[in-house]
């Protein structure tokens, strides 16, 4: 490892030398705009190109690395202090991008910094648990080089600013929970059920009924989830009731139902600590002090290499500063206040007409819908069935734009109206949502309906398939039907999961139809019209179009609370998604570097990343809610699915409890469950929770003052 | 056969179109349907409407007044594509600045930058106009003199403007010109240029002021620039004549001769 090294330091020098070749060249010519800013780019790629040779050769160091610091020799204080200095030095490393620094300070610093990384990052995995360590160092490299969305990000970033990125980003991230969700649910309830349960067509619930049989391949049937896709384990309604499985005596419906939960704990878990890593570096929030200087100081983006991005920065903070300026005036003026919030009232006014008319129309739908299903579904062309469907999706790109176009009435800072914007989008989709939902309760209590005239029904064809054979003895043979001519019970398990399959399905079609028209297709007609035109389309009237960030990001949260929602009656949502993040995120990566421009206000997307981890929260806990309702209070179907047979779905953790765990298990249990042991303990949490609350505000209020220091210090010596 | 749920759903695109291209709407309907609804009505071109508004509109010799007739016409009666109040004054601050003896416009359609130019030039300069429509000439000509500009100051030249060109040096003895304003078919602007460029009638630190390049836009002129490195160029950017949503932008260019 020795030669490795010194394989690794002269490849360093080499890198090092060529860059520094490469800056003593340009100096030469005449220092242009482009030239510099290519160098700049230039410097980028070696800087990241000696990353990822750092990277790859990181993990070797880590496994190999027996030389220089004995970490025996170092008291666990200083180990601490160690550790902490690499932590330091990591993110150093990672936000160097960022800091207003001379490019070759950022080298220096960046060489430094990793030369310490890598000599003590190793030390410290030696001491406890090394090869864990090391093994965790390179897992999150790789992960990182296999996602190689990295390059894509890094290009979309400099061309067209950080909220862009940001989106791509949290894509990438929200991309990361999914993979876990489908690993959850494909390998402790999709395999374990196809591979060891009973094949299909052995019991009823399995198989195609013969009705349905002759038309259960064709596309049409397939691409609404009915025939064979039904019965499939993609559905909640092909499981079996058996309470062990296999030969690994493999719990099924326990399996289901904790998965059923474990994706919603894993969920909130992840994003609570996002948003709490987020918190730490969110940044000192802009105060309104010095607002002119902190614009002509730190304006400027350094990541951009690209002239038509230069250009639109340029013109977006001059921009900035006019309009900074006639805000000044504005505010020292202060006149036609009552223009100003009469029009406000007026916008808030259209909004809400414009949201209940959406909401209107989806209900109305909704029990157009239903009167078609109660007609038989068959009569009605492939509009009307899909008609819900394809209203929630285009009533979710269109009415937007609509409150875009209306809040240029309010006349706000343009962050103030991009959180009006945002709310009032979010209000549109979880009105849209909700409504949905209802519908689907609808049917829920009509199939329950059904369920009981289905249940008096099988208890008399029964007794009719006995009365032919027996004549008066009690020992008759069992008479074998084939399981696709039994009658079948409703399953409005299998029903929900479905209608979430559908929408899922046809608002990720109205996405790319509507990117593939919207950006693409207008992007190729500019581009060619353009010779022929009298007017200037790329300036003029259609022109590019811009990435929307807000509406991309607020359609994957809900999207995600659709999943969210639906994963428990359909198993295979979390692999839908999967595939769907996979294919959007190349799909607009491309279509975002092919046919959009950058955005006219590039203005700095700091603080809504938090603001997207809480509106994810509350889709979360919005979205989890319905499924635990129907959870709690109603009895699952008698005829499909895991649970079939019980009271209730979580009787099966009753169950478990008593049949699986030692007598005093359950007795312990229903100890720590009594009311008396539960409701102390959540008043611990909320004294807990008010308490830290408490001592974060202070801390908030220690940093205020000393910020006022800070400022006061500095104005004294300037 | 589609259903009329999905239909409606379209209303709000509908109308977020409508709104946010209001303005363009609006040119569209003052440009052209008013104008050809005039036309049948009257049996007068637009230009020749214009002249008689601003015949008993304006006062004879005083630029101003005439100026102000035409803006008072393009706004409130029918619509013409002059310079327009805003954007003449940058034309008239850099000319101030420049104090160019040679100016060189293209494209005089009524007149209206050629009176605005020719106010703001200094004693002893001389403004050359091109105009390549008879009838629009016949306007411009009778406007300048209306306005009080004899013919030391402007002179009107009733050609197009790629065969003008090569010609000014040896008909009109020019050795340079210090300003150019072009004004004519944004497809022309681009040729133009690289004929003034051949003809070697530009020099170093001439400006040359070319209107219109973002609406309706003149992509190529814009490319060339971009390109060819001979310029100091930027955009002044303003809103169309007479209508106060539609962005558009004036193009400076400096000439820095060949390196």
């Amino acid at each position: 490892d020795r030669e490795k090294k010194r394989r690794k330091n002269s490849r360093r020098k080499e890198a090092s030398s060529s860059a520094d070749r490469e800056k003593e060249l340009q100096p030469r010519h005449k220092k242009t705009e482009r030239s510099r800013r290519r160098s700049a780019k230039n410097e980028q790629e070696t800087k990241r190109s000696k990353r990822d040779e750092e990277g790859r050769g990181d993990d070797e160091e880590n496994a190999n690395e027996d030389e220089e610091v004995r970490p025996e020799s170092l008291s666990p204080e200083e180990l601490e202090k160690l550790k902490e200095a690499v932590d330091e030095k990591k993110k150093l490393i990672q936000s160097l991008r960022g800091k207003p620094w001379l490019m070759k300070k950022k080298l220096v610093t960046l060489r430094e910094s990793q030369e310490f990384v890598e000599k003590y990052e190793g030390a410290l995995g030696k001491g406890k648990g090394r090869k864990l360590y090391a093994y965790k160092v390179m897992m999150t490299k790789a992960s990182r080089q296999w996602i190689s969305l990295d390059t894509n990000v890094s290009s979309i970033y400099c061309h067209f600013g950080s909220s862009v990125a940001s989106y791509f980003i949290f894509l990438r991230w929200m991309y990361g929970i999914n993979m876990i969700l489908f690993g959850l649910t494909f390998g402790l309830v999709m395999v374990p059920e196809a591979l060891m349960g009973r094949p299909y067509g052995t019991i009823p619930r399995k198989t195609v009924p013969r009705a349905e049989e002759a038309s259960a391949m064709d596309f049409a049937v397939l691409w609404d989830f009915k025939g064979y896709a039904q019965y499939s384990v993609l559905f909640y309604g092909y499981y079996n009731n058996q309470r062990a499985v296999g030969w690994l005596k493999f719990r099924m419906p326990l399996s289901y139902f904790l998965v059923g939960v474990g994706t919603v704990a894993y969920s909130y878990m992840v994003v609570i600590r996002t948003m709490a890593r987020n918190a730490n570096e969110s940044g000192i929030g802009d105060d309104n002090s010095f607002n002119f200087s902190w614009k002509t100081f730190t304006s400027w983006d350094y990541l951009i290499g690209n002239p038509e991005t230069a250009d639109n920065k340029f013109a977006s903070i001059t921009t900035s500063f006019k309009e900074a300026i006639l805000e000044e005036q504005e505010s020292r003026k202060d006149d036609n206040i009552h223009l100003t919030r009469f029009l406000r009232v007026l916008a808030n006014f259209l909004v809400l007409c414009c949201l209940a008319g959406s909401g209107y129309l989806i209900y109305f739908v909704v029990r157009r819908s239903q009167k078609f299903t109660l007609d038989g579904l068959e009569n009605h062309t492939w509009w009307e069935r899909n008609e819900v469907n394809m209203v929630m999706s285009l009533l979710g790109m269109f009415c937007p734009m609509l409150f875009d176009v209306i809040s240029t009435l309010e006349n706000y800072h343009p962050r103030v109206a991009l959180q009006w914007q945002l709310g009032r989008i979010f209000a549109l989709f979880l009105g849209n949502l909700y409504t949905f939902i209802i519908a689907l309760m609808d049917e829920i209590n009509l199939k329950r309906e059904e369920e009981k005239i289905v249940k008096f029904n099988i208890t008399t064809w029964e007794a009719s398939l006995y009365n032919g054979t027996v004549s008066g003895n009690f020992t008759a043979p069992p008479v074998t039907i084939h399981p696709a001519d039994v009658p079948r019970g409703p399953c409005w398990e299998t029903m929900v999961g479905q209608e979430f399959v559908r929408l899922i399905i046809s608002d990720t079609m109205t996405t790319y139809i509507t990117l593939l028209i919207g950006d693409f297709l207008r992007a190729v007609l500019v581009r060619f019209l353009n010779y022929c035109w009298c007017w200037d389309l790329e300036a003029g009237f259609p022109s590019y179009s811009e990435f929307d960030v807000s509406g991309n990001v607020l359609g994957l949260i809900f999207n995600q609370g659709m999943i969210w929602m639906g994963a428990f009656y359909a198993p295979c949502l979390p692999a839908l998604n999967v595939l769907r993040l996979h294919v959007s995120m190349y799909l607009q990566c491309w279509a975002v570097m092919c046919c959009n421009v950058p955005q006219e206000r590039v203005f700095k997307a700091s603080g809504s990343n938090n603001f997207y981890m809480a509106m994810l929260l509350v889709i979360l806990f919005l979205s989890t809610l319905p499924a635990i309702y129907t959870i709690v209070t109603i009895p699952p179907s008698f005829d499909c699915g895991p649970f079939s047979g019980k009271n209730r779905m979580f009787d099966v953790i009753q169950e478990t409890l008593e049949s699986d765990f030692p007598a005093w298990f359950s007795k312990v249990f229903s100890y720590a469950s009594n009311p008396g042991l539960v409701l102390p303990f959540i008043l611990l949490m909320v004294l807990a929770i008010y308490y830290l609350q408490s001592t974060s505000k202070s801390y908030k209020q220690a940093n205020v003052e000393l910020k006022k220091k800070l400022q006061m210090v500095i104005y004294k010596l300037v | 056969m589609v259903s009329p749920a999905i239909a409606l759903a379209f209303v709000p695109l509908l109308l977020t179109l409508l709104i946010r291209y209001r303005y363009f709407f609006v040119l569209f309907y003052r440009a052209v349907l008013v104008r050809v609804w005039r036309d049948c009505v009257t049996g007068l071109s637009r230009e020749e409407r214009a002249y008689q508004y601003v015949l008993t509109h304006s006062t004879p010799g005083d630029p101003d007044s005439i100026l102000d007739a035409f803006d008072v016409w393009c706004s409130k009666v029918e619509y013409i594509s002059n310079i327009g109040p805003k954007k003449g004054k940058i034309l008239d601050r850099l000319l101030m600045e420049q104090s160019p003896l040679t100016v060189l416009e293209l494209g005089a359609h009524c007149g209206y930058s050629t009176v605005r130019i020719a106010r703001a030039l200094p004693l002893g300069a001389r403004l050359y106009t091109i105009e390549m429509d008879q009838g629009n000439a016949a306007i411009t000509e009778k406007i300048i003199r209306l306005a009080g500009f004899d013919d030391d100051t402007v002179e009107l030249i009733v050609n197009p403007s790629d065969e003008v060109i090569p010609r000014l040096r040896s008909d009109y003895n020019l050795e340079r010109l210090d300003f150019v304003f072009m004004d004519h078919w944004k497809k022309c602007y681009l040729p133009d240029l690289q004929l003034l460029e051949g003809c070697g009638l530009l020099g170093k630190g001439s400006v040359i002021l070319a209107d219109n390049v973002l609406f309706p836009g003149a992509p190529k002129f814009l490319r060339y620039l971009r390109k060819c490195g001979l310029y100091e160029w930027k955009i002044h950017r303003a809103t169309l004549e007479y209508s106060t949503g539609i962005r558009d932008g004036m193009a400076e260019l400096i000439y820095q001769g060949i390196k």
